[in-house]
């Protein structure tokens, strides 16, 4: 006997199978593959800027016999007394480093910068970390993507916060190693 | 009869025919699937990193004598492109590195630059570009970048700049025919038709005593690097004399005509100071007339002087060219180099006129103006910001 069940399944069945197949194409060609080998590249790239803009901060672009302050030592013992202008110097100076490129177009990158240091403010022998805001240009709000870059600045004495000479202290204000940290990210 | 026994067997024709040509189709599809995974770009970033890693980092192969130094017929010796001052300054290039490595009329692009700087099998395309902070010029290599799909790595940099020495006499009140006690280190206290100003290098002091605990990077370094053949490479200085005319000229009346006659170079490998009776000096190991080795500029001319004696105006720059304090001193640290100018005095005849001028001989303790770190009028080395991007591709 004569019928059209299977014509009708043959037609439902190549119907099916192109939309399927046609889903299929759209997921996955929508997909985009990130890699771990990707980020860490770009992620490299930011820290080899922030790492190479901060160590040029560091660097003193003269010395004479009797003076080898950097810049960024400069600022660093500046926001003791003046934190908006250490800011605002901060602020020229890293986005110049991090920004400029040989290209007429610069680059459009953004930090928040913290500093950490052993607070001897309750006497010389204290283990207290602090750590307060140094500057930045934009707040980073969680969607960013930062990588962390550091550089260790000797600061040398007195000025610096925690310094007080407790009455009949003894000790001399030695250099003080303070940790500079810069999120940095671009968007 | 009939039945549906062919119905059947063409269901399955067709279906076998959807699944091959469904199966082609996916097995031609699953490599563009992974098309994200290639590892071109990757690649392209490691290379570019490593290429800004040896270029901002390394001082280079072979160091000592340094690649930069070596003459153009010895390219093939440079095994390794490096443009930082030394292994223990990353980050801190000199001038003389940077302009050998962008000088195209010497190296070919892009085959001296792949086996020396870019290195790898495959024939990478770049560009290195470098830019002084506040200038406008780029120095650059390179093929044209283009839009997308290349590896990057972009390096802050810092450039060393050479000292130099300016010994302004504008600003000195002087009359004419009389000495003056308030020049600059006691120059100027003879009255003579010869006059005789000179530059005196302590090398043992200025490789040990230099600022920053000794740093390569603010160093007056008269060895370092040594030069290939004696005359390139090594650091340079410059000493400028402005405002000359403002030193009485005019004894009695008489204009005195001031002629560069000659410039010595004397050595020694004692410590005998100048003053002490013993004599420092031996030489002079050159005493020119034709100043080649130096680079003499007289009263602003752009071409230098290379016939002396030669009249003297208002200003004199004697550049001192990278490598021959480091030809001079013969790798010996100890070594003490005098350069000293002449100066003939004459009138308006051409017979000798004694007058008041350029004079160092009775400079303390060295009889001349030594060439150091504390003296306000020597601009100690600089380092200047810069960036530079390797982009390849």
């Amino acid at each position: 006997m004569v019928n059209d069940l299977g014509q009708l399944f043959t037609i439902e069945g190549v119907a099916a199978s192109m939309i399927m197949l046609f889903t299929t194409y759209l997921v996955l060609g929508a997909t985009t593959v990130y890699t771990p080998g990707d980020s860490h590249i770009s992620d490299m790239q930011l820290e080899q800027i922030g790492t190479d803009a901060l160590n040029m901060m560091n660097t003193p672009s003269n010395c004479t016999s009797t003076s080898c302050v950097s810049t960024l030592q400069q600022i660093v013992s500046e926001t003791d007394t003046n934190l908006s202008a250490a800011n605002s110097t901060f602020n020229m100076i890293f986005l110049n480093y991090v920004n400029n490129r040989t290209e007429s177009m610069s680059d459009n990158l953004h930090y928040e910068a913290n500093i950490t240091f052993r607070d001897t403010t309750d006497g010389p022998n204290s283990t207290t970390i602090s750590s307060y805001y140094l500057a930045s240009n934009r707040n980073l709000n969680g969607v960013e993507h930062p990588v962390r870059v550091t550089e260790w600045v000797i600061i040398g004495p007195p000025n610096f916060p925690g310094i007080i000479l407790p009455p009949g202290a003894h000790y001399i204000a030695q250099p003080r190693a303070v940790l500079v940290e810069v999120l940095l990210w671009r968007d | 009869m009939i039945d549906d026994a062919g119905n059947l067997s063409i269901d399955f024709l067709v279906g076998f025919t959807i699944f091959m040509i469904t199966l082609i189709y996916v097995a031609t599809l699953i490599p563009t699937l992974f098309i994200g995974l290639k590892s071109n770009s990757i690649d392209y970033d490691a290379v570019a990193y490593r290429t800004g890693v040896i270029l901002a980092e390394d001082p280079g192969m072979p160091y000592n004598p340094s690649w930069e130094t070596l003459p153009n017929t010895s390219d093939s010796d440079i095994l390794r492109f490096g443009l930082a001052l030394s292994k223990d300054t990353p980050n801190i290039l000199t001038p003389e590195k940077i302009t050998r490595f962008f000088c195209t009329s010497e190296f070919v692009y892009p085959s001296d630059y792949q086996t020396r700087a870019v290195f790898g099998d495959y024939p990478y395309q770049f560009n290195i570009s470098l830019q002084m902070a506040g200038s406008n010029v780029t120095q650059s290599i390179g093929d044209v970048l283009p839009d997308q799909d290349y590896g990057y790595s972009r390096r802050v940099i810092k450039v060393k700049e050479h000292s130099n020495a300016t010994l302004d006499f504008s600003n000195f009140n002087v009359i004419s025919g009389q000495p003056a006690s308030n020049l600059p280190l006691g120059i100027y206290t003879q009255n003579a038709t010869n006059q005789a100003f000179s530059v005196y290098f302590n090398y043992s002091y200025l490789l040990t005593s230099g600022p920053g605990y000794n740093n390569l990077a603010y160093q007056i370094n008269p060895l370092a690097p040594s030069g290939a053949n004696g005359i390139i490479g090594g650091e340079g200085a410059l000493i400028n004399l402005t405002g000359l005319q403002y030193l009485p000229q005019n004894t009695g009346g008489v204009d005195t005509t001031v002629n560069l006659s000659s410039i010595s170079i004397y050595k020694s490998q004692s410590e005998a100071p100048i003053g002490t009776g013993q004599l420092p000096f031996v030489g002079p190991e050159l005493n020119s007339t034709n100043p080649t080795q130096f680079l003499l500029y007289i009263d602003g001319n752009t071409t230098p002087v290379t016939q002396l004696p030669y009249p003297v105006g208002s200003n004199i720059s004697l550049f001192i060219p990278p490598g021959l304090l480091s030809f001079m001193g013969g790798g010996d640290s100890s070594t003490l180099l005098n350069i000293t100018m002449q100066f003939n005095l004459t009138d308006g005849n051409g017979n000798p006129q004694s007058d008041w001028y350029l004079n160092s001989t009775q400079v303390m303790p060295d009889g001349a103006f030594e060439y150091n770190y504390t003296n306000p009028n020597i601009t100690q080395p600089q380092l200047v910001d810069g960036v530079m991007d390797v982009a390849v591709w």
